[in-house]
């Protein structure tokens, strides 16, 4: 048990620094966050008299407060689940944004690093046991696919399939044209099955080399072990030695970093929704940070280190069961 | 773990299922779509892009910083309509006509009859004196609003308020007191609004965080307007695909900026379109050393040697693609000022660069080149610091062509890239040299704005005190002889009185240059005038064209018809 209690308290100091620096680090940064809104407006075209009246009055309101007192008042408000509320976004509670945009990015990313996983590890396993056959010429195909940047293989998607051709949509989750908003029907979920192909398509296409290479390795070094020798001298079927001998061994540390990569899909891939125009969470913090709204980008900070932490110590705690070995203190 | 071989199978097969079903209802939804846009030929969906980002919050409280466009005109009246884009007389809205007095102390203001909001009650003069002086938008000059009879409000002043007519008529935003009068200071600029109460030609139907649509005001006070039933405000986050959508014709109103214009039509998008350049870009010079400025450029002959060696042709056709337009060193907006510009002032800044005079300059100032080009005095290198906004790509590229012509003229200019924060603190501090900055364009046919907020001394603080709201002098700036002919300016209607007031302005801030004029930025605007007709054009700019134009935004939405 000393181990549990070791890991428990270890994260729970983790989170205690995380969320510290999540409240130090946006109030290092320079600038007057009022002059900046406004030198956007002005940027854009126009800013009406009055408008920076209101703007000082909504942003400078509590800057006197000694750093202690709103490190203080900090604590009380997550701890109240109070997040704040926005300022480009004035007056929406930030809670209610990053609620909006949750279920996109889990949606989109979350199927998205399912369908690679499967998909890379399907095939590692079959590479990997096929080995020095033809099947192998997949390795360098896939880790080509892995190596390019995302946001270029999503920027070519993008002029390929929705500028040049109009055969995939622009921008949004959803027909914009056609919907008001989200609504429980089956045009519009086919509307967002459509809108997020691409962008699942990118995130497949620049993940899963990555499973099918650590697959495909683990599977060939697992079958020259001595038990898989044992099992074909045996006679065993080629089909039990496939899955149960060497497939379920070999996927363990896929295992484990399939629970960390589900952990950041909450972080979201900022740059493919951003390119995509998609509504989910990687898009809310860009605009979080360009407008300077420590509120919007403190709460998206927490719910993505919260997010990894508990990941990371679920794969912890299940490694203790899985593999004993890293419970004993070496 | 993977128990066994079927549970496997069972899984891959459920990733197989998933990817098909979402290859085919993607292929249904897309054919879904398609048709629905379409339908009913003239009287569909205006679709615009104004610069909202996603995700769009419904905030239809034009108090708020954060208010969606479609309050600030089609929803929202002011009491007249001012053009931005020509010397013109105001447009009548609800307010019918209006007078001041002969001190400019009292504004009488003569309003519209039979307006009703769009909850069905009555515009009345109470109203406007309610919008007048409530706790969100009272002006601190305003000494009292009053209804002297069912049409007439009389706003008086405590000192002449000519130069605020524009933000008194033009800008001030007339709402409902039986909606508004219960509310606190905080709360009208916190409050939400979801369902706006205006006079407008358009009431809102629905938010959603990706668009928000307005559909037509039946009781608008102008018969038979508007005649687009139905507008769709979209949020886009990047130019880019805002400028697809505008190619594939998705768009039918916008105003943003496109480095070829003529590529929309060719790709198949709208075909309208006009450019009305508005905001000076400019090069902020912390100018004064008496507020505790540094750096060669305190001195006035850098500055004026700086201004001769640019080459603005060369900026305007390299870093804003030809697309922007000549500027004025009197800050009178080319065209729609011109009456403004004292005869004996330079009217344009020079188009090419002018290394000799530049020299000539310095020389006569008492630096002297030394061995490697480089003006010097006092054993002091004419050595100058230039910002820019990182990601503003036009300003990074026009700094570096400067740092290349300055080079030529034996001034040595360091252009770098800073972020939206250092910027912001150090033209609000004063801690810089020289950096690359817009400046707003006045909303009325006359500089005076510019003249005062920008260039008098009033409007300053010491180096490394913060500006106050409202103060714009960036440059820190301060000449008792402008100041006094600002004040003037404020304190007379009468156009000769002006005119001298602007000339004695416009001479010393074309010699001492506390911000260097570069160019007029492009302000460009895409309008579809095949399905829809009405737009302001080149030839009929009646106002101000953008879609994000607050106030002429709706007056241009109340002016279009569909074709057919």
């Amino acid at each position: 048990m000393k181990y549990y209690a070791r890991r428990i308290a270890f994260y729970a100091f983790t989170l205690w620094a995380t969320i510290s620096l999540n409240f130090l680090i946006p109030r290092l940064m320079p600038g007057d966050p009022a002059d900046i809104m406004l030198a956007k407006m002005a940027r854009n075209g126009e800013v009406a008299p009055g408008v920076e009246k209101t703007i000082r009055l909504l942003l400078g309101a509590d800057t006197d407060q000694s750093m202690w007192d709103q490190y203080v008042a900090y604590w009380g408000n997550i701890l109240r689940g109070d997040l704040g509320v926005s300022v480009t976004k004035f007056p929406t509670p930030v809670t209610e944004l990053i609620g909006a945009a949750l279920p996109w990015s889990i949606g989109l990313l979350g199927l998205a690093t399912i369908i690679s996983f499967v998909l890379g590890v399907g095939i590692g396993a079959i590479v990997g046991w096929r080995r020095g056959t033809w099947v192998d010429h997949l390795i360098p195909a896939s880790t080509l696919l892995q190596s390019l940047p995302y946001f270029w293989v999503a920027l070519v998607l993008v002029y390929v399939m929705s500028v040049n051709n109009s055969w995939f949509p622009r921008i949004g989750g959803y027909d914009v044209f056609t919907f008001d908003g989200p609504e429980l029907t089956w045009a519009f979920v086919g509307s967002v099955v459509y809108h997020g192909f691409l962008p699942a398509l990118v995130v497949v296409i620049s993940s899963f080399g990555g499973w099918l290479l650590g697959m495909r390795n683990m599977m060939v070094s697992t079958l020259s072990e001595d038990y898989v020798t044992t099992a074909e001298a045996k006679g065993l079927r080629t089909s039990r030695i496939f899955m149960t001998y060497a497939v379920r061994n070999a996927a363990l540390p896929s295992i484990a970093g399939f629970g960390i990569a589900l952990a950041f899909v909450v972080a979201g891939a900022i740059i493919m929704e951003q390119v995509f125009s998609y509504p989910g969470l990687g898009k809310l913090m860009i605009t979080a940070v360009q407008g300077n709204d420590f509120a919007l980008m403190q709460g998206l900070f927490l719910v993505i280190t919260i997010t990894v932490l508990v990941a990371t110590f679920l794969m912890d705690v299940v490694y203790g069961f899985i593999d004993p070995r890293t419970r004993s203190n070496g | 773990m993977i128990r066994s071989t079927a549970r496997k199978r069972l899984l891959t097969a459920v990733a197989l299922v998933t990817g098909v079903t979402l290859m085919a209802t993607g292929c249904s939804g897309a054919g879904g779509g398609e048709g629905e846009g379409t339908e009913g030929g003239g009287g569909r969906v205006l679709n615009v892009w104004a610069g909202s980002q996603t995700p769009i919050v419904a905030n239809f409280n034009p108090f708020a910083p954060t208010v969606l466009h479609g309050a600030l005109g089609p929803v929202y009246e002011t009491l007249f309509v001012y053009n931005k884009a020509e010397a013109s007389e105001p447009t009548p809205m609800l307010g019918e006509s209006f007078e001041w007095n002969e001190d400019g102390t009292q504004l009488t203001v003569t309003l519209r009859e039979g307006v009703t909001w769009n909850d069905g009650e009555e515009f009345t003069a109470d109203d406007v004196v309610f919008s007048f002086t409530n706790e969100a938008s009272k002006p601190t000059y305003l000494v009292s609003a009053e209804a002297t009879d069912a049409t007439t409000v009389v706003l008086t002043f405590d000192g002449p308020q000519y130069t605020n007519e524009f933000a008194l008529l033009g800008a001030s935003w007339m709402i409902p007191e039986h909606v508004w009068s219960g509310k606190s200071a905080e709360e009208m600029t916190t409050w939400t609004n979801e369902e706006p109460v205006g006079t407008g030609p358009y009431t809102v139907k629905t938010t959603s965080d990706a668009a928000y649509t307005l559909v037509a005001n039946e009781s608008y006070w102008q018969d038979g307007k508007p005649a687009v039933k139905e507008v769709r405000y979209l949020g886009i986050d990047a130019n880019q695909s805002a400028e697809d959508l505008l190619k594939s014709g998705d768009l039918d109103w916008t105003g943003m900026f496109v480095p070829d214009p003529d590529g929309i039509a060719a790709a198949g998008g709208p075909a309208g379109y006009v450019n009305t350049p508005q905001d000076p870009t400019v090069l902020y010079t912390c100018a004064n050393a008496d507020l505790g400025c540094a750096g060669p450029q305190t001195d006035v002959a850098v500055r004026q040697a700086l201004n001769l060696a640019i080459d603005r042709g060369t900026i305007n056709d390299k870093a804003f693609v030809g697309l922007a337009a000549t500027i004025s060193p009197t800050y009178a907006l080319l065209g729609r000022d011109d009456q403004w510009i004292a005869p004996d002032v330079e009217k344009e800044s020079p188009q090419s660069a002018d290394a000799d005079a530049a020299a000539a300059v310095l020389e006569d100032a008492g630096y002297t080149r030394g061995a490697d080009g480089i003006f010097e005095k006092d054993g002091q290198k004419v050595e100058l610091t230039l910002t820019s906004v990182d990601g503003w790509t036009d300003y990074n590229d026009a700094a570096k062509l400067i740092e290349e012509q300055a080079k030529a003229a034996g001034i040595a200019v360091t252009a770098s890239t800073v972020s939206w924060q250092e910027f912001s603190d150090s033209r609000q501090s004063g801690n810089y040299q020289l950096v690359m900055g817009g400046m707003i364009g006045t909303s009325v046919a006359d500089p005076f704005q510019i003249y005062r907020d920008w260039f008098s001394g009033d409007y300053t603080q010491a180096v490394g005190t913060q500006l106050e709201p409202g103060e714009w002098n960036f440059s820190r700036y301060a000449n008792p002889v402008v100041d006094e002919a600002v004040q003037a300016a404020a304190a007379t209607n009468d156009e000769s009185a002006k005119k001298a007031a602007y000339a004695t302005i416009q001479t010393e801030i074309t010699r001492d240059l506390p911000y260097i004029p570069l160019v007029i930025n492009a302000t460009q605007t895409f309008f579809n005038d095949t399905d829809y007709t009405g737009w302001p054009t080149e030839d009929d700019l009646y106002a101000f064209p953008p879609s994000w134009g607050s106030v002429s935004a709706g007056y241009v939405l109340g002016n279009l018809t569909p074709t057919e």
